[in-house]
């Protein structure tokens, strides 16, 4: 096998087994912090000398999680609280929950009822993000998140240890992005489903680790002769775009995925940590300037759908595939105005419904497959 | 029709409830001549602290109330259809938005077939998110798809037990002055501390009054219908601000009194056999068979935890406490275990012999919080509970056979209980 196929498989185990990799940490002695989805302050996590797990849940029908779930809670957070009852997580010290929605202010008590073990650390952004007190705000909250951190590490986070975690982590931006503008050339090697398990390896991986795996797939791919590709491109947006079998169906009709806005993916790395009078303060302001995201109001409504329109005419695809989470609210809101924009760019728009909880793609395949004929 | 039926009189209404229509009619009424000026008119969150626009001497509009009385009517339909269909707005999205947002898309257009009562178009939105997210994202997509600004109060939500942290009083309170600056300058208008303090007494007084009166429904036997509370709640969300609302209440309270006196009762001349604490939003579009049903099996859903979002105590001119107040009042501000720590405080003071949840499809949150608390309030009231499924708004969630067969099986234990005892 070549260096460059032994490291895709390295990620694709990754990617699919998150519970080997927090086994490895643990036998190096290390902590865990589960981090929900998304915008949890993970380099207070990395500056205290743990390692911030992302959970995403996974291809289960839960079925004790239906006591404090609602069969209408979105499925990202039905399985996460199965694998918390079920004895999936419990190597983790703790759990960092943001409350961007009504499924998670109702989740912070069910897991609490439910999850007895795992301690739940939750906090809220601001979501009137031009207010005046809204960055010292999110400053206080996440003073609250870092002292409850330092506890269970047993140190404290200097200003100096944090602000260059927060450098850590703008380079981890900065390569995941260069790997997703690298991968556009080798469209024949960065399947779907390979950039898929590239993005959801980072997740899970400690930074270093991460930076270090990324760049030498980087740098391999740059050995590779240019792929001319021929096939169709699209955009993926949305919350996360699994499992694998309905990535294959892309790959399947020859449709390559040339830039995501998927918050298990690119969204997560497009905001960098700005400069600050601190590092709590450069920490709190990375929210302040994020754009273009369900889950973070806006001023301008229609930013997400011009980025999005922007990005598939940049990246010469023709269509932006919506991976609408089911009972995803946020996102279901915005559904309409994307799909509107899109068409009135001349672009092509599918929505495809995710849900964990069920293996049929079978109105996903038939929706690809007719794009994929126009 | 039957000749029964047909001759049937009509209850006459209270003559506070006649009162409550011609406030309604009113705020209506003066919102249209507003909008037919050209003067500026707002949509609003149902807990936005409506203080500033009476201040202003703004008009206001309620789109969950007016969602509400639409669906009552069985209106509603025709809306939220066109939000699914045309709009393509998808159907698990709370339907009071769905509703909503149809009905917006709806009245800009020409020609359209007005639906009593009907909304204005508005200037301006003004958004507290208390309630829930959804509002957040409602209100984004009226504010984008009618291109007009929000105004918007950020009220947080409490995920701890404990009381608001003085950060986030601070945030809030920071949100309402900014907002206040920002009416001005788009009203054309100064603000008037003077009236600010005025209306800020007068809400005070009337939530003060609201709750006098619910806690009259202690009493056994009650002497309201439970029910009533959800008529009465309106004038609290349309003019917690205004005198008039200060009457209405006062001609309740007096209507009330006279129950007691008298020992009558709104609820019917057959006593009430079981006292039920009602949990959730009303299933509006099926009120009338909830009401039906309830009777007649001797329930009296004496409390609801719905109609307690209003009651936004604070002291007038205290800024800080009104910051808190807004924060704190709405049943999905807090955890489960603090919101169901109040329920059994309420179970305890109004003798409920058990709990009632209509798992709201619309409302995910309250939802939550009957899943996660039944246990809470099974062991702390040491009261049975049930769930049934229900829409504020949508027709195809609710099934009157299941709420039939789930209010049976609570009956049943409930007397159970009563003959164990």
């Amino acid at each position: 096998m070549s260096d460059i196929n032994v490291l895709i498989s390295k990620f694709d185990f990754i990617a699919n087994n998150p519970k080997e990799v927090i086994d490895k940490y643990i036998a190096e002695g290390k902590k865990i912090i589960g981090c929900f989805p998304v915008y949890t302050p993970q380099p207070l996590v990395t500056a205290a000398g743990m390692v911030p797990m992302g959970m995403w849940g996974g291809q289960i029908t839960p079925t004790v999680a239906a006591k404090y779930n609602p069969i209408f809670t979105c499925s990202i957070m039905r399985s996460c609280l199965e694998f918390g009852m079920t004895g999936i997580f419990d190597q983790m010290s703790a759990v960092m929950m943001p409350m961007l929605c009504d499924t998670f202010r109702g989740m912070s008590s069910a897991w609490r009822a439910g999850v007895k073990n795992i301690p739940l650390i939750s906090f809220i952004h601001p979501q009137n993000r031009t207010d005046s007190g809204a960055l010292e705000f999110l400053i206080d909250e996440y003073k609250s998140v870092q002292e409850k951190l330092e506890a269970i590490a047993g140190v404290k986070i200097t200003d100096a240890t944090l602000s260059a975690t927060l450098d850590l982590y703008n380079t981890k931006n900065l390569v995941m992005r260069e790997f997703c503008d690298v991968a556009n050339d080798h469209l024949d090697i960065i399947t779907p489903v390979v950039r898929h398990n590239v993005m959801k390896s980072a997740t899970f991986l400690e930074i270093s680790e991460t930076i270090d795996m990324v760049k030498e797939l980087i740098n391999e791919l740059r050995n590779q002769q240019i792929c001319k590709w021929t096939g169709k491109k699209v955009i993926l947006t949305g919350i996360t775009a699994e499992p694998e079998e309905f990535l294959k169906i892309f790959e399947e009709n020859k449709i390559a995925v040339v830039g995501d806005d998927l918050a298990q993916e690119t969204r997560q790395y497009r905001t960098d940590y700005p400069s600050g009078n601190s590092a709590i303060e450069r920490l709190a302001a990375n929210w302040m300037e994020l754009k273009g995201c369900s889950m973070a109001h806006e001023t301008d409504h229609t930013i997400r759908g011009q980025m999005l329109v922007d990005m598939a005419k940049n990246k010469g695809a023709d269509c932006i595939a919506i991976c609408l989470m089911r009972f995803c609210d946020v996102e279901e809101y915005e559904y309409p105005y994307i799909s509107k924009m899109a068409e009135e760019a001349g672009l092509y728009s599918l929505c495809l419904e995710i849900d964990q909880s069920t293996q049929d793609n079978g109105q996903s395949r038939t929706k690809i497959q007719s794009y994929a004929e126009i | 029709m039957s000749k029964t039926q047909e001759q049937k009189p009509k209850r006459q209404l209270a003559k506070s409830m006649i009162m409550v229509n011609e406030q309604t009619a009113k705020v209506y009424a003066e919102a249209r001549e507003a909008a037919e000026k050209g003067e500026p008119i707002g949509w609003s969150t149902a807990i936005f602290p409506q203080e500033l626009c009476e201040t202003f001497g703004i008009p206001l509009v309620y789109p969950e109330n007016n969602a509400a009385a639409v669906s009552a009517r069985h209106l509603g339909g025709q809306f939220i259809s066109h939000a699914e269909g045309e709009m393509r707005y998808p159907i698990n999205i709370c339907s009071y938005a769905r509703l909503n947002i149809g009905m917006a898309d709806k009245i800009t257009q020409p020609g359209w077939e007005k639906v009593e009562p009907a909304m204005p178009v508005p200037t301006f939105l003004t958004l507290a998110n208390n309630s829930c997210t959804q509002l957040m994202k409602w209100y984004e997509n009226l504010s984008r798809n009618l291109d007009i600004p929000i105004f918007f109060v950020d009220c947080l939500y409490n995920y701890y037990e404990e009381e608001p942290a003085p950060h986030k009083v601070k945030y809030v309170r920071n949100q309402i002055e900014n907002t206040i600056k920002k009416m001005e300058e788009f009203f054309g208008k100064k603000f008037d501390w003077d009236k600010f303090l005025e209306v800020q007494k007068i809400s005070q007084i009337n939530r003060i009054m609201f709750n006098e009166i619910v806690s009259l429904n202690s009493r056994k036997p009650a002497p309201m219908n439970g029910f009533d509370l959800f008529n009465y709640m309106s004038s609290l969300v349309l003019c917690r601000g205004k005198e008039s609302t200060t009457r209405i209440l006062e001609q309740l309270k007096k209507e009330i009194e006279e129950h007691i006196a008298n020992g009558t009762s709104t609820y019917g001349s057959k006593p009430e056999q079981y006292r039920v604490h009602w949990e959730g939003i009303a299933c509006w579009p099926n009120l009338g068979y909830n009401l039906k049903t309830l009777k007649k099996y001797d329930v009296n859903c004496v409390m609801n935890g719905y109609v307690t979002a209003w009651d936004v105590a604070y002291e007038p001119g205290d800024m800080d406490g009104m910051a808190k107040a807004y924060q704190t009042s709405s049943t999905n501000s807090f955890s489960t275990p603090s919101i169901m720590e109040k329920r059994t405080e309420s179970i305890e003071k109004f003798s409920c012999d058990g709990m009632l949840c209509h798992v709201n499809r619309s409302c995910k949150l309250m939802t939550f919080h009957i899943f996660v608390g039944r246990d809470i309030i099974e062991e702390k009231a040491k009261i049975p509970t049930t769930n049934f499924d229900g829409d504020q708004s949508d027709t195809r969630v609710f099934s009157e056979a299941q709420f039939e067969t789930r209010l049976q099986g609570l009956v049943e234990v409930m007397k159970a209980n009563k003959e164990a005892k």
